[in-house]
Order: structure tokens, then C-alpha cells, then sequence
């Protein structure tokens, strides 16, 4: 019968700790740039312009139809050579979090740019005239009339879309980062006790992935009323 | 004030508008009726460029609507534009619906801004729901927000798109009332309608529409007493009945 040790959990805490914040850093980075380049993304394919509406529907579709781990793994082959080109970055630096970053804002936006393109649609074309009667440009009309009706309606989704990029962040391990999964296993590996920090780790991202969906649900009936 | 000559539009095969000729002049009010589908919707939104046409030519206050080179948003500024559902923005309170196009359109001051939509609430009997939302309002107070909010653009003319057609029977006076006092003050106003009570009291024409054509164009009197055409006729006697 295994012998549970939780033993070495408690003095890891500091590094598991710093492993979180990686983790949360990738997270907010990824969704912030993901909404803001899926806002354009669903501008552009929502545009009359062919050209625009071609480039986005091209990028939705390529980055919806890779795996993500491969994703990552050409940006951090790619991402380093790239910059030590550009900037004459050594290539021996460490980009991995750049890259990671990069990779997943990106590929974030793939998924964003789609959940804003229906919530832009969602909002009726009265409004839309409306705007336009009083003499609002195109541009006037989607900033002020459009996008904060269509962004209000899409809150939970958008939510639920950065819950799952949370969990999907551990995919960095390809790169030996030290999320907070790989901080966990790393700890689990210096002491044997794998088991352990694994059922820990996945406990955490249980909890805060539970609680974050109690929190949307609890903000879509409050919206509901 | 505004002139449409021989104005005519189709989507695809299909022609909503054919030949639509008339002529508004300043301070006019012209009611425009008929049956659902004859193209009135589609032929006021073609007055302030809403809609495109293909042919013919629309002149409002001396700029033609329909030349590419007319910079559109400018003319819209300036004609005001009252929608069937009020197209309130549901995410602003009252007042800054009405000062949202003031700042941003017109370049006010947002004190200017406010000071004006506030009169223009007071106005249409509103100003305690300055700070409400549009949703909190009952749709004939919604509705008289949306002409306030067309009118502290201080429009050339107004467009009314069936503005009681949405609302409860009790709330339709509340909102023809705002229009006639409007109308009385000199406004030049083209009104879709089926309310023939507000069209005897103060259009000085009535326009009737069928299948795309301007049927009849005719003054109030005329129109009322002597209807030229069977359609017209048909569809006053169906109207008056209810
Ligand atoms: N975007 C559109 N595409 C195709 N047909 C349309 C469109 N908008 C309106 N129509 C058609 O044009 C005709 C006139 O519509 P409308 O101007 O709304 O009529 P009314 O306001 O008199 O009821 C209707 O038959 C309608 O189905
Ligand atoms: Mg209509």
C-alpha cells in the first residue's frame, strides 16, 4: 500500500508560490492581448474589406486547427532565433517566457477573436443605424454603441475561454518553465514524491478553475435579473 | 428642405422604391402611409443615407445624399432620425444618450452638452429619469427620449419611423403629443404613420404608398375628402374603421 507524504509540500510553498505567479502572469498576459488582437481580428473579418476579412478568416481557421502544444513548441524554437536576428539578442537568453507569452496571446486570439465576432453580431443593426443617424462614423459607432454592448453580453464567455487558457498555461512544460505545474513537479521529482505534488497541483488548479466558474455563473444570473 | 427625384432602389431583383418623386419644403410636415412592405421605411432611411439608392437623386438642405462625395456623417448630424423600436443605447443612462452625439458628433463640451439634453428632457416632460437607464423607462418615455436625443442635435428636419407603431395604446399620446407640439414650433418633419389623427391636426401633405410607388401625393384636405387612387381609398376606409 503507498504511504502518502505531504511532507515536502509546505517548505516548497515559496517556490510552488512563484510558480503560480509565472502562471498567472502567462494567463492575464495572453487574455489581455488575446481580447485585443480578437477585437481586430473580428473587425477585420467583419470588414467590408476582402483583403482584411481574408487575413483574419485564414488566421482563425490555421491557429483553431493546430494543437497548442505544437504551437508552443515552434515559438520557442522560433521566438529566440527571431529575436536574437532582430535585436542581436544572444541566443543563450532566456525568451522562454516571451515566447510562451506570445504563443499563447496568439493562439488565444484565434478563440476571442470568434466569441466577440458573434457578440458584435449579437447586438441588433438598429443600433447600429442609430448610432450612424446621429452622425457617428463607422469607427465611432463600433467603439461607443457596439463593442460595449457586445463585450457586456460576452463576459461569461470570455471568462470561461481564460478558465481553460489557466489550465492550458501547464502546457509550457515542453519548455521546462516553471509554472506552477512545473514547479510542482519538480519538487515532486528532487524528493520522490511525484504522487503527492501532482494530486496538490491538481487540487489548486481545481479550485481556483471551480470557484472562477461559481464567480461567472454567480455574474450571469445577477445580469439575468 | 428636401427634394427626391424620381428615386428608385431594388435589392437584388427585387425594387423596393420606383420613380419616388416629391418635394419637402422647410416647415413642412408630410405624413407618409401604407400598407406594410410598400417601402416607406426603406424610402425615409434613403433621405438621410441610411440606405443607398440606384438611381435618381436626393437633395436634403442643398447637399445631395446620394453623390459619393458627400461626407455623410456631417449631414446626419443635422437630421434627426426616430426609429419604430427607439434604439436607445441600453448601455448609457438617459443623459448621456442624449449627450454621447453632442461630444463626440458635434464636439460640445460635455456642460454643454449636459445643460442642453437636460432642457431638451424637461421638454419632453423626462428630466427626474436623467440618470435611469433605458430599460427602467416604459416605451412611450423611451420613445420621447429618442426625440429628445434627435432634437439636442438641434436638427434641420426631422424623420419619424413609425414612432408609435411599438408601443401600448395608453403610451401613444404621450409621444404624438411631443411630435405635434414639434410640428407646431415649425419643424420640417416627414413622418411614417398610421395615425391619421396626428396626420388631420398638423401634416400639411400626406404621402400614400404602395408596392415601391408613391401612389398618391396630395394635401391633407385633399387626401382625407377625396382620395385619388382605389388603393388610397381602400386603405383609409381599412384604417379609419379601427
Ligand atoms: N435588407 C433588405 N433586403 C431585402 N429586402 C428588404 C430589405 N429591407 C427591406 N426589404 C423589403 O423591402 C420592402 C419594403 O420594406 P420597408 O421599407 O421596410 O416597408 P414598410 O416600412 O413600408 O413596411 C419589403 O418587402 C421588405 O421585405
Ligand atoms: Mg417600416
Amino acid at each position: 500500500m503507498y504511504e502518502f507524504d505531504w511532507s515536502s509540500i509546505i517548505p516548497a510553498l515559496p517556490f510552488l508560490g512563484s510558480g503560480m505567479v509565472l502562471t498567472l502572469k502567462i494567463t492575464v498576459v495572453a487574455i489581455t492581448v488575446g481580447i485585443v488582437w480578437g477585437t481586430l481580428l473580428a473587425l477585420m473579418r467583419l470588414s467590408g474589406i476582402k483583403l482584411l476579412s481574408l487575413f483574419a478568416t485564414g488566421y482563425i481557421n490555421l491557429f483553431r486547427s493546430i494543437p497548442l502544444v505544437l504551437v508552443l513548441l515552434w515559438f520557442f524554437l522560433l521566438v529566440p532565433s527571431l529575436l536574437s536576428n532582430l535585436f542581436n539578442i544572444p541566443r543563450s537568453s532566456d525568451t522562454r517566457l516571451v515566447s510562451a507569452m506570445v504563443a499563447f496571446a496568439l493562439f488565444e486570439a484565434a478563440f476571442y477573436s470568434e466569441i466577440i465576432r458573434s457578440g458584435i453580431s449579437s447586438v441588433s443593426r438598429g443600433q447600429f443605424a442609430a448610432a450612424h443617424a446621429l452622425g457617428m462614423s463607422y469607427a465611432q459607432a463600433m467603439r461607443l454603441v457596439i463593442l460595449p454592448q457586445a463585450f457586456r453580453n460576452m463576459v461569461p464567455l470570455l471568462l470561461t475561454q481564460g478558465i481553460i487558457l489557466f489550465q492550458d498555461t501547464s502546457l509550457v512544460y515542453v519548455s521546462s518553465l516553471a509554472d506552477f505545474f512545473g514547479t510542482a513537479y519538480k519538487v515532486g521529482d528532487r524528493d520522490g514524491r511525484l504522487v503527492e505534488l501532482l494530486l496538490f497541483a491538481g487540487a489548486v488548479y481545481f479550485i481556483i478553475c471551480f470557484s472562477a466558474s461559481l464567480l461567472v455563473k454567480h455574474y450571469q444570473k445577477r445580469k439575468a435579473i | 428642405m428636401i427634394s427626391l427625384s424620381k428615386v428608385s432602389k431594388h435589392y437584388g431583383s427585387f425594387q423596393v422604391l420606383t420613380d419616388c418623386s416629391t418635394e419637402i419644403k422647410k416647415g413642412e410636415v408630410i405624413v407618409i402611409c401604407g400598407p406594410s412592405g410598400s417601402g416607406k421605411s426603406t424610402l425615409i432611411k434613403c433621405v438621410n443615407g441610411l440606405e443607398s439608392i440606384q438611381q435618381g437623386e436626393i437633395i436634403v438642405n442643398g447637399i445631395s445624399v446620394n453623390d459619393p462625395k458627400t461626407n455623410l456623417s456631417k449631414l446626419r448630424a443635422h437630421v434627426g432620425m426616430v426609429f419604430q423600436n427607439f434604439e436607445l443605447f441600453p448601455h448609457m443612462s438617459v443623459l448621456d444618450n442624449l449627450c454621447i452625439a453632442q461630444t463626440k458628433v458635434l464636439g460640445r463640451s460635455q456642460e454643454e452638452a449636459a445643460d442642453r439634453g437636460l432642457k431638451l428632457l424637461d421638454r419632453v416632460g423626462l428630466s427626474l429619469h436623467a440618470k435611469k437607464f433605458p430599460g427602467q423607462l416604459s416605451g412611450g418615455q423611451q420613445q420621447r427620449v429618442a426625440i429628445a436625443r434627435a432634437l439636442a442635435m438641434d436638427p434641420i428636419c426631422m424623420l419619424f419611423d413609425e414612432p408609435t407603431s411599438a408601443l401600448d395604446p395608453e403610451m401613444v399620446n404621450e409621444v404624438l403629443d411631443v411630435m405635434v407640439g414639434l410640428a407646431q414650433e415649425g419643424m420640417t418633419m416627414m413622418v411614417v404613420t398610421h395615425e391619421m389623427g396626428f396626420a388631420r391636426k398638423v401634416a400639411n401633405r400626406v404621402i400614400f404608398m404602395d408596392h415601391g410607388h408613391i401612389i398618391e401625393d396630395a394635401s391633407k384636405d385633399d387626401f382625407f375628402n377625396k382620395p385619388r387612387s382605389e388603393r388610397a381609398q381602400q386603405f383609409l376606409s381599412k384604417i379609419l374603421q379601427h
